[in-house]
C-alpha cells in the first residue's frame, strides 16, 4: 500500500511530467476512485468517463496540489466526486424508481472496517457522527456515499424535503463543532 | 450571517446535496472567493475520510489506455498555458496569461528511491505509532473511552450497511462497449438520450459530455468606462484554471475588481429567460445603490437592468426587449448611483465593476 508521503512524492513527480510516476499513481488510486464514482453514477460507462476526466485534471493540475491543505487521495476523490455530482444533479431529479440501480459489483457486503484500519481522522468523524440521531446519521451518510439530492433523500426516506434540509444543515453544524478545526 | 451562509453552502456542496442551481453558484463563488474556497477545503477534509470506507472496485484496463492517450503531449506546464489562451469567445477580451502556477511544494524524494509496492486494492492508511500517541495527547476526549468506541463502531456499522448492496439488487450486465472519449462519444447515444430525458429544464439543449472543461474568465476593464476614477489602475484579469463546469448551456459573468473585493455574479438562464445577480460581500454606502447596465456594443448606450445588491440573490425575468443573443455578447457594468438608481437612464456615478458573459459549456459552437 502506498503511504500518503509516497503519493505526495508521486504527485510531485507528475507535476514535472513524469509519466511513469503518473502510471504508478493511477495504479495506486484507481480502484478507490472508481469505487466512489460507480456508487454515485451507477453506470460503468459514465464512471469510466469521469475517471478519465479526473486523471487528466490530476495530470494537468498536479503542480497545484499542496500537501499542507489535503492528502493526495482526498484531493483526487474530491475532484472526481464533484464532477460526478455535477452530472447526476444536471440529470434532474429522477425518481428513485427510474434511477438505475446503484451498481452492485459484489454480491456480499464489504467486510466491516476494523478499528485498527481506521485513520484517526476517520475515527474522529465517526465519533462525531455517532452523536447525531440515527436518522440524521443515515441522511448524512447516504448523501455522501450515494450523491443523492435532497429530493431523492426525502423520497427514499419518506420525509418532507424541508425537514431534510433542516436536518442536514443542523447535522453539518454539529459535525463541524464536534470536530473542531 | 454571511459566514454561516457560506459555511452551510460549502458543507452541502461537499456533501453533495445542493441543487443544480446552488451548485452553479457555489462553483462560481469558488472561482472568485478564496475564503469560500478555504471553507470548502475544510469540509472536504472533514468529510473526505468517509471515502476510506468505500469499497475499491477495479476499473477496466482500457481506462488507463485512454487516459494515457489523452495525456500524451500534454505537459502540466503547457496545459496551463493552453487553458489561459482558450477563452477567446469574443474579440476584445484582454486576458493575460495567469501568473505561473505556485511552485510545487518542495517534496524531496525519500532516499534511496522508494520501492513502490503496487497492490490492486489500496487499504486505508494506518498512521504510525508515534502519531497515534501524539493525537491522543492532543485530543484526550477522543481517547478510547468505552462510549466513544461504541459510537464509532455503531456508526461504522451503519456506514457499512449503507455501503452494502441491497439484497434484491441484480448482478450488473457486462459493461457496454466503450468507444474512445476523444472524439466526442458518438457511440454513446444511450447515455446522452437518458441524460436529456431526465433533464427537464434543459429541453433542446445539447448536453455535452466534453473532456474539455470550459473556463470561467474574470474580465476586468474598468478604465474603458471610467478612466482615472478608479485609483487601482488597470487590473490584470485572472484566468481561472479549468474547473468542473456544469453540464448544459449556462451563461455567467463575474464582475469584480480584484480577487478579494466585492463582486457580483450575473447568471443568465436562456431557457427560462431570467437573469440572476448574486451579490458577494458588496454593501453600497447609505444613500447609494448599485445599478446594473448592459452595454451591447461600444456604440450603443448602456441599458439598465435595474438595481442590484439589495439581496444576496436577485432574479428577474428578462425584459421583452432584451434578447438572449444580445445578452450573450454584451459587456456588463455596475455603477454606483444615488439611492433608487440613476435619474437619467444612463450611468451618472462611477462604474465600479464590469464583466462579460461567458458561456460556461457551449451548447453549440462558440460564435465567431
Amino acid at each position: 500500500m502506498l503511504m500518503p508521503t509516497e503519493l505526495v512524492w508521486l504527485l510531485g513527480a507528475v507535476a514535472k511530467g513524469d509519466e511513469a510516476a503518473f502510471e504508478r499513481l493511477y495504479d495506486a488510486t484507481r480502484a478507490k476512485l472508481y469505487g466512489v464514482l460507480l456508487r454515485i453514477l451507477g453506470r460503468p460507462a459514465l464512471a469510466e468517463e469521469v475517471m478519465q476526466e479526473t486523471y487528466l485534471k490530476v495530470w494537468k493540475m498536479a503542480d497545484q496540489f499542496d500537501p499542507a491543505i489535503a492528502s493526495p487521495i482526498t484531493w483526487m476523490v474530491a475532484m472526481a466526486r464533484n464532477r460526478a455530482i455535477d452530472i447526476v444533479r444536471k440529470r434532474g431529479d429522477v425518481s428513485i424508481e427510474d434511477e438505475p440501480e446503484a451498481l452492485e459489483v459484489a454480491s456480499e457486503a464489504p467486510p466491516p472496517l476494523a478499528r485498527r484500519e481506521m485513520t484517526e481522522e476517520l475515527k474522529r468523524l465517526l465519533s462525531c457522527l455517532g452523536k447525531l440521531d440515527p436518522e440524521k446519521q443515515r441522511i448524512v451518510l447516504l448523501a455522501y456515499y450515494s450523491g443523492w439530492s435532497r429530493d431523492q433523500l426525502a423520497q427514499k426516506l419518506d420525509i418532507p424535503v424541508n425537514t431534510i434540509k433542516t436536518w442536514l444543515r443542523r447535522s453539518l453544524i454539529e459535525i463541524r463543532e464536534c470536530m473542531g478545526n | 450571517m454571511y459566514d454561516d451562509d457560506r459555511d452551510a453552502l460549502a458543507a452541502e456542496y461537499v456533501l453533495g446535496t445542493l441543487s443544480a442551481d446552488e451548485r452553479d453558484q457555489a462553483e462560481a463563488l469558488l472561482a472568485i472567493d478564496p475564503g469560500f474556497a478555504e471553507i470548502v477545503r475544510m469540509w472536504e477534509r472533514r468529510l473526505g475520510e468517509l471515502n476510506v470506507m468505500v469499497e475499491a472496485v477495479e476499473p477496466p484496463p482500457d481506462v488507463w489506455n485512454r487516459i494515457r492517450a489523452e495525456v500524451e503531449g500534454v505537459t502540466p506546464q503547457s496545459a496551463a498555458e493552453m487553458q489561459a489562451a482558450t477563452p477567446a469567445l469574443e474579440e476584445s477580451a484582454p486576458l493575460t496569461v495567469p501568473e505561473a502556477a505556485p511552485e510545487t511544494a518542495a517534496v524531496a524524494p525519500p532516499e534511496p528511491a522508494p520501492e513502490f509496492e503496487l497492490t490492486p486494492e489500496p487499504t486505508p492508511d494506518v498512521p504510525s505509532e508515534p502519531v497515534l500517541d501524539l493525537l491522543s495527547e492532543q485530543a484526550p476526549d477522543l481517547a478510547a473511552a468505552p462510549q466513544d468506541l461504541d459510537d464509532t463502531s455503531v456508526v461504522a456499522a451503519l456506514a457499512s450497511s449503507l455501503l452494502a448492496p441491497e439484497p434484491q439488487a441484480e448482478m450488473p450486465a457486462p459493461p457496454e462497449t466503450i468507444s474512445p472519449l476523444i472524439p466526442p462519444p458518438v457511440g454513446r447515444g444511450a447515455d446522452i438520450v437518458n441524460l436529456q430525458r431526465g433533464v427537464r429544464r434543459w429541453r433542446g439543449v445539447t448536453v455535452a459530455m466534453s473532456a474539455l472543461a470550459a473556463i470561467l474568465a474574470i474580465y476586468i476593464a474598468v478604465e474603458q468606462f471610467a478612466p482615472g476614477l478608479v485609483p487601482l489602475g488597470r487590473q490584470a484579469p485572472t484566468a481561472v484554471a479549468a474547473r468542473p463546469q456544469p453540464v448544459g448551456s449556462r451563461l455567467v459573468a463575474v464582475l469584480q475588481q480584484e480577487p478579494t473585493a466585492p463582486a457580483f455574479l450575473l447568471t443568465l438562464d436562456p431557457q427560462n429567460r431570467t437573469y440572476t445577480v448574486r451579490t458577494v460581500s458588496a454593501t453600497p454606502e447609505a444613500g447609494r445603490s448599485y445599478e446594473l447596465w448592459l452595454i451591447a456594443s461600444k456604440n450603443s448606450a448602456p441599458r439598465s437592468l435595474g438595481l442590484v445588491g439589495g439581496n444576496e440573490f436577485t432574479t428577474r425575468p428578462l425584459p421583452a426587449s432584451f434578447d438572449v443573443a444580445t445578452m450573450r455578447g454584451a459587456n456588463y457594468a455596475i455603477s454606483l448611483e444615488p439611492a433608487g438608481g440613476s435619474p437619467k437612464g444612463a450611468p451618472t456615478g462611477p462604474i465600479l465593476f464590469t464583466g462579460k458573459m461567458v458561456e460556461s459549456v457551449p451548447g453549440s459552437p462558440p460564435p465567431g
